[in-house]
């Protein structure tokens, strides 16, 4: 296995450099580290399982039906709907730069990409498939078992699908945003209005939460800190409302959700757990009510917007 | 005893190896690379660890701009314990190990749950710091008066939160109750309670973040390491431990082998020792051998030989020191002429390439210089080569010997059996097996008695014993029994073999079938008694014609003793009744032949002379040959009588006994001779009976035989006693009158038979009468041979016959111009074919309602080149009779086919109606060629009709029935021509396939006056139609017959009226034209163009029917 650390070296220099590395500016926000060295035949074939409808029940849902690569890499609708229209109780967060995340799902209950990649497969809302299944379909195809003898021993298996999912979803990292740009020194890169932006997303506090590499999912935080937002939303209280509580079974972690990420935000609409916010203005409005316990004055909201907006960086498969 | 001790120490050593494997492995079980990798990790862990504490108090210290290095730090920790837990995972004894791990992970698990809290924590706290200095610095500017008084409260939070301590918190609280107790404007009211709900909020998140510093600082993850890592270590010492047990056990076992080894060596020393000195005696042994010995390596080079090997092969001398190859060897032996043999001596080829390796193998070599040696080619397991020869030079000498004793034995033409001294078969040999049918097998161990057929007494075969067990040799006979059961002599000689002392061991028995003798004697016997007894003299002469030897009946038939004749010439016998020729003859074939046999007349010894049937055979004798002979011969008087009984009846009549038809024919031979030499006139008269037959009819044979006989003395007294009359069966005879002066003495003795045959027979006791009819030819003038001369009076008579009976007529120049005329018409017909001078007419059928031609009957006509147009009356009979018929008939049937062919394609619905004669059947007319025709020219068999004679469906004959039923079969339709004019009754027509009546000629010409042929044509159409037949009138000349014929509703018809037959190029045109006109005028026939001959109208040619030179009547031809 002499291979092993040949990649864990080449995780730490791609992956762990960035973050340690020394910066023009120092700031609570670094940019998106270049994504990790990786066989191109994995990603290609972990792309192509990505947008595979066959590993859904009836052959209709692939993963990019509800992580719309060129929009967002979320799902536009506020719930997605699964195999046989069934819908979803959370909304599909972004799946770009999620291997930056300190976990995945909204309650955190997946501690890596791979272990995600189960979740939304054996969901019987989302695809509602099990993996025998998937792996049937999969060996019945001639192409995929070509491409999988070509990159593992052992062929077509669940831990190779998964890590050839998760491979792709590692690569896809938005590179080089303008806020980025401006953190490595290039003073043109941001607006003034951006630029002043930033000074009021810190000093309202929002960097509190909001920050590292990917401005977001790196920690939890208690939904409604500074307000009762699941009193004032005016529906009752889901199980989804509970947070990572389902995962812990810890009373102090009821409502607390994973910080998400704010580098595609102008793109990820509806916004929060419940997709409860529809527009941008509104989440910001929302969050400042509810997680700083104060109103953001009008006026403010578009600089914070043209900042959010210099937070979007590029990848092949996304929408400029 | 030695290979036992080597599989002992075998073991051993596998043992002890074994044991070395495990130890050295039990060794290796400290793994000092693993043991680091371990190390190293606990270390990464704990450095990573104490990095996560300083991030953590970094944090909770507001020290840290953002979180990233935790989810890195957490996830690196994560990994770290993975790869401990799996390393680990391969040692199943640790269990506490893997509890420590456990323990540790969960301590760290417990650690990471209470950093998320942090994190949230003074992310909220950071996010209040972040936001009360803009929240103060708005309310100063809003509310002046309440900035300033917050402004203190604001320092004293900060400092707190810089520096916290309970007291401080205490006062914050307290300063912010009192400052909230205060009263306000509203406006001020909300903004300082938003202050200060903040600054709670702060100090609330602070106290939690105490509670959960606190609680980060209990967490024994330090602990947990130091024992996980003490614990390891330990583990380590434990494993290094035994390692080092298992390096001294290493070094031991070790130590064992190498004395071990050095054992084996001295062992191997001794052993090599012993092995050389073994080596030597057996190069001793194999040197000293009588035997030469060779052995070839794997390789095929030469490893070791003898020196007798050498002396073997001198040849080889020179080379064999340069260890030669197998094959240098076999070349060598090749160049010498050695011949090699099996141990049977059946030659084999020699070797090429290698030497057959194989085991056993066994040959012989025979050197030029006359040694034998016995070869062995033996392969070792090892592929090994041993060469062995054995000099057998003197055994095989004396093998030779016996080997050609032996073949003698076994080849011998004589019986062979050896016995033992009890008389038990030892030996037989092939001839023996021959001879008895016994197979040697069969009969070895037995007694000879088996082959006894048991008519030799005790007595003798005691005597054969006593003889030969005294030594001395019985000679004699046995009379013995084949296996099959046959019974054969033999001539035996017994004779004891005595050993070299003397003593008896064996007898030898040798026979000699004597049966074939036997036989000849017995034969020789036989005919001793056959030459005795036979009836048939017998006389024998040697190489000088004299008389060896005669039998009895020799005696009994020339009257000579033996005694008379032994030592005489056979020519006292002769009778001198033969001339020289004769027996020059007779010797030329004794000489050619060998043999001779015919009759001769001999003299008896009394002096009579009688005929004898001789035969005589020469002897051939094995070196003499002809030169004896055996006459055969027997007294054929009587036969001779006998013969001449059977002559008289061969050239008799038996009835009349006047002579007969071969009797005359020689004597008709014999007298043109005489008449041609003396120029003499001779006569013959053929006469034949009248009403002869009618009385054998009527009166029975025995009276028609008493008349001929009458006739027979009648004819005979009117001729001279010089001439002959014969008879040449049936009311048929022959008179001969020899040497007559003229012509009209034949005439006066014809005259005076007629009167003679008139005078009234008696038959029976009735009056009978009959008359004669005579045909006189005469020689020279009619015929110079008999056959011409009998059949030109036979004509003769036909004429005389036919000119009314009782009557004689000459032969005439116009009859023989008849006969003549005929031949040579019969030459032309035979060419008419080759030079086509055949063609064929046709005249239409007409339908009396449509008027349309329906059909056409074919008709043949012959254009001779120098006759013109000859009827086809005159010919086809004449065709018939030479069979002429056959190729004609078919002739006309292609040729009609081809013709219809042509109109069918041209659209003419036309069936055609080809005549038949009966002779065409047996002359090869089959069904097959009939439908062969059909199917070459694509003609429907319906068109075909095929017309036939009343005599031929007469016919009871099965083969024509089924030749028409075949026929009709394949649809072809029959017509009976000229019907009525035959002995047909409509009657019989039911039992026959015919489609078509033709009403013949005869009948309609006189329609409708005769009354009679118009109720008889009525009749005929009447029953015709009531069985489904057609009905075709021919020769249809008038209106009124028409008309006649229309009202009887007859349908069909031909004749002169419609056309005559024509030449197949205006049948088109005809059937385009119909003859409606003719039907309803009545009117003139229509007039044919271009005929080959002059074409007159019936009207002016009434009897056209016997003018068919005219080529009318066409109708009523055959074809």
């Amino acid at each position: 296995m002499f291979w092993r650390p040949v990649f864990l070296s080449l995780l730490f220099l791609g992956g762990v450099h960035p973050v340690f590395g020394d910066f023009p500016r120092k700031e609570p926000i670094s940019p998106i580290p270049a994504p990790p060295a990786e066989d191109p035949r994995k990603i290609a074939l972990g792309k192509r399982l990505f947008q595979d409808p066959q590993l859904s029940q009836d052959g209709t849902i692939s993963c990019e039906r509800c992580h719309r690569l060129a929009e967002g890499g979320h799902d536009p609708r506020p719930f997605s709907k699964g195999v046989g229209g069934a819908l979803g109780s959370v909304n599909a967060p972004t799946v770009y730069n999620s291997s930056l995340n300190l976990a995945q799902f909204w309650d955190g209950r997946a501690s890596s990409l791979e272990e995600q990649i189960d979740g939304p497969l054996q969901n019987p809302v989302e695809m509602a498939m099990s993996w025998p299944e998937v792996l049937r379909r999969l060996r019945a195809d001639a192409t995929y078992q070509q491409a999988f003898r070509a990159l593992y021993p052992d062929g077509i298996t669940a831990a190779n699908v998964r890590d050839a999912i998760a491979a792709f979803e590692r690569s896809l990292l938005t590179w080089n945003a303008p806020f980025d740009r401006w953190l490595r020194g290039d003073k043109t890169a941001l607006s003034p209005q951006a630029l002043q932006g930033y000074e009021l997303f810190q000093s309202y506090g929002c960097i509190a939460c909001h920050q590292g590499a990917n401005v977001g999912g790196n920690l939890y935080q208690e939904m409604g800190a500074m307000g009762d937002y699941f009193a004032d939303r005016g529906t009752p209280i889901t199980r989804s409302d509970l947070g990572r509580f389902n995962v812990t079974g810890r009373p102090e972690d009821r409502h607390f959700f994973k910080v998400p990420s704010l580098r595609l935000a102008v793109r990820t609409a509806p916004y929060f757990h419940d997709a409860s916010a529809k527009t941008l203005e509104e989440a910001i409005r929302l969050m400042a009510r509810y997680q700083l316990g104060r109103e953001i004055p009008d006026a403010h909201i578009p600089p914070i917007i043209a900042f959010l907006q210099s937070l979007m960086g590029t990848h092949p498969l996304l929408r400029p | 005893m030695n290979i036992h001790r080597f599989g002992l120490i075998q073991y051993a050593l596998l043992i002890v190896t074994a044991v070395l494997i495990l130890v050295f492995l039990q060794t290796r079980r400290l793994d000092l690379a693993q043991h680091t990798h371990r190390l190293d990790l606990l270390l990464q862990l704990q450095q990573t660890e104490a990095q996560l504490d300083r991030n953590t108090f970094q944090m909770t210290a507001f020290q840290l701009v953002q979180y990233d290095p935790f989810v890195t730090y957490i996830r690196r920790i994560r990994d770290l314990l993975q790869q401990l837990a799996e390393l680990e995972a391969g040692e199943a004894a640790s269990s506490t190990l893997h509890q420590e791990i456990e323990a540790y992970r969960q301590a760290l698990s417990d650690k990471f749950t209470l950093i998320e809290r942090l994190k949230s924590t003074t992310a909220l706290i950071r996010n209040q710091l972040h936001y009360l200095p803009a929240a103060a610095q708005t309310l100063s500017e809003t509310h002046p008066q309440l900035g300033q008084r917050i402004a203190p409260l604001l320092n004293a939070l900060y400092r707190y939160n810089l520096l916290p301590s309970d007291l401080a918190r205490q006062r914050l609280l307290q300063d912010m109750d009192a400052l909230a107790a205060s009263a306000y404007l509203p406006e001020e009211r909300e903004a300082l309670d938003h202050l200060l709900s903040h600054m709670r909020a702060n100090l609330r998140l602070m106290e939690r973040l105490d509670g959960l510093r606190a609680r980060y600082a209990t967490i024994p993850t330090d602990t947990h390491f130091a024992q996980l890592y003490r614990d390891y270590s330990k583990r380590h010492e434990a494993q290094s431990r035994i390692a080092r047990y298992f390096n001294a056990l290493l070094l031991i076992v070790a130590l064992l082998l190498l004395v071990g080894l050095g054992l084996a060596l001295r062992k191997i020393y001794q052993a090599q020792q012993a092995l050389k000195k073994a080596h030597d005696q057996l190069h001793n042994a194999v040197e000293n051998l009588s035997e030469a010995f060779a052995l070839f390596g794997a390789d095929g080079h030469l490893i070791l030989h003898n020196r007798q090997y050498a002396t073997f092969y001198p040849w080889l001398r020179t080379i064999l020191s340069s260890r030669p190859h197998i094959s240098d060897i076999l070349e060598c032996q090749a160049a010498q002429e050695i011949t090699l043999w099996d141990l049977k001596n059946r030659p084999i080829p020699p070797f090429k390439g290698r030497l057959p390796c194989r085991k056993d193998r066994f040959y012989q070599e025979e050197l030029p210089n006359g040694r034998w040696y016995l070869a062995s080619d033996t392969c070792t397991p090892d592929r090994e080569l041993i060469c062995v020869r054995v000099d057998i030079s003197e055994s095989k000498h004396f093998e030779l010997e016996l080997r050609k004793l032996y073949r003698a034995l076994e080849q011998s033409p004589a019986t062979v059996i050896i016995t033992d001294c009890e008389g038990n078969i030892e030996y037989v040999n092939p001839r023996f097996e021959e001879t008895t049918g016994y197979k040697a097998a069969e009969v070895i161990g037995q007694n000879p008695r088996i082959l006894k057929s048991g008519d030799k007494s005790p007595e003798e075969y005691k005597e054969l014993w006593d003889t030969i067990k005294s030594g001395r040799t019985w000679r004699g006979q046995f009379h013995n029994r084949r296996k099959d059961g046959k019974i054969y002599w033999e001539s035996a000689s017994i004779s004891p073999v005595r050993d070299e002392s003397g003593k008896i061991t064996h007898f030898i028995a040798v026979k000699e079938d004597i049966t074939a003798r036997k036989r000849a004697e017995d034969q020789l016997r036989m005919n001793a008694t056959v030459f005795e007894t036979t009836n048939e003299g017998i006389m024998v002469t040697d190489e000088k014609n004299r008389i060896v030897t005669v039998n009895p009946a020799f005696t009994r038939i020339t009257g000579y003793e033996p005694e008379e004749v032994i030592g005489r010439k056979p020519s006292i016998l002769s009778s001198g009744r033969h001339d020289r020729a004769f027996y020059q003859k007779m010797w030329e074939s004794l000489k050619k032949r060998g043999a001779w046999s015919g009759e001769i007349w001999n003299r008896r010894k009394d002096g009579s002379v009688y005929p004898e049937w001789l035969s005589i055979a020469a002897i051939h004798g094995p070196d003499h040959p002809h030169q004896e002979y055996v006459a055969i011969f027997s007294d054929i008087t009587r036969r001779k009588q006998d013969e001449a009984q059977i002559q008289r009846q061969a050239n008799f009549d038996a009835l009349t006994g006047l002579p007969n038809r071969s009797l005359f024919a020689d004597r008709l031979a014999h007298s043109l001779r005489s008449a041609r030499r003396e120029n003499w006139l001779v006569a013959l008269l053929f006469i034949d009976l009248d009403h002869f037959k009618s009385i054998n009819d009527t009166l029975g044979h025995v009276v028609g035989d008493n008349l001929l006989q009458q006739v027979a003395k009648r004819l005979r007294s009117c001729v001279r006693e010089s001439d002959t009359v014969a008879r040449f069966g049936g009311d048929e005879f022959v008179v001969l009158l020899d040497d007559i002066k003229k012509a009209s003495i034949a005439a006066k003795t014809a005259k005076k038979i007629i009167a003679a045959l008139q005078v009234p027979f008696d038959l029976d006791g009735r009056e009978g009468y009959i008359g004669a009819s005579i045909g006189i030819t005469l020689f020279p003038t009619d015929g110079q041979d008999g056959d011409t001369l009998l059949r030109n009076a036979d004509m003769a008579m036909y004429r005389a016959k036919s000119a009314g009976r009782n009557n004689y007529q000459f032969f005439t120049d116009s009859m023989n111009q008849q006969m003549r005329d005929r031949a040579a018409l019969e030459q032309d017909l035979r060419l008419a074919l080759e030079r086509e001078q055949l063609f064929l007419y046709y005249q239409p059928i007409v339908d009396f309602k449509t008027g349309r031609m329906t059909g056409v009957e074919v008709l043949l006509r012959w254009h001779h080149p120098t006759r013109g147009l000859i009827s086809p009356n005159r010919f086809i009979p004449l065709a018939e009779e030479i069979g002429l018929i056959g190729p004609i008939g078919a002739w006309v049937l292609e040729h009609a086919c081809t013709q219809a062919e042509h109109w069918q394609e041209a659209g003419l619905d036309l069936h055609i109606n080809v005549n038949l004669s009966t002779r065409q059947l047996a002359l090869g007319l089959t069904p097959t060629y009939i439908a062969d025709l059909l199917r070459t020219h694509q003609f429907s068999p319906k068109h075909l009709v095929l017309e036939i004679t009343e005599s031929l469906v007469l016919d009871k004959n099965a083969a024509s029935l089924s030749w028409i039923h075949t026929l009709k079969d394949l649809g072809i339709r029959f017509a009976v021509d000229d019907f009525g004019t035959g002995y047909s009754s409509l009657s019989y027509l039911k039992r026959f396939p015919v489609d078509i009546l033709k009403i013949d000629r005869s009948f309609v010409q006189d329609l409708p006056e005769d009354r009679n042929d118009a109720a008889l044509v009525k009749a005929i159409l009447a029953m015709a139609h009531s069985f489904g037949l057609e009905v075709v009138a021919e020769g249809v000349e008038t209106c009124e017959q028409l008309r006649f014929l229309q009202a009887i509703d007859c349908r069909k018809g031909q004749g002169y009226l419609f056309s005559p037959p024509l030449p197949p190029e205006q049948i088109p045109l005809l059937f385009e034209k119909g003859f409606e006109t003719c039907l309803s005028a009545g009117m003139q026939t229509v007039q044919p163009q271009a005929l080959p001959f002059i074409e007159e109208p019936p009207s002016t040619q009434p009897d056209c029917e016997h003018a068919p030179q005219s080529g009318g009547g066409g109708d009523q031809e055959h074809d």
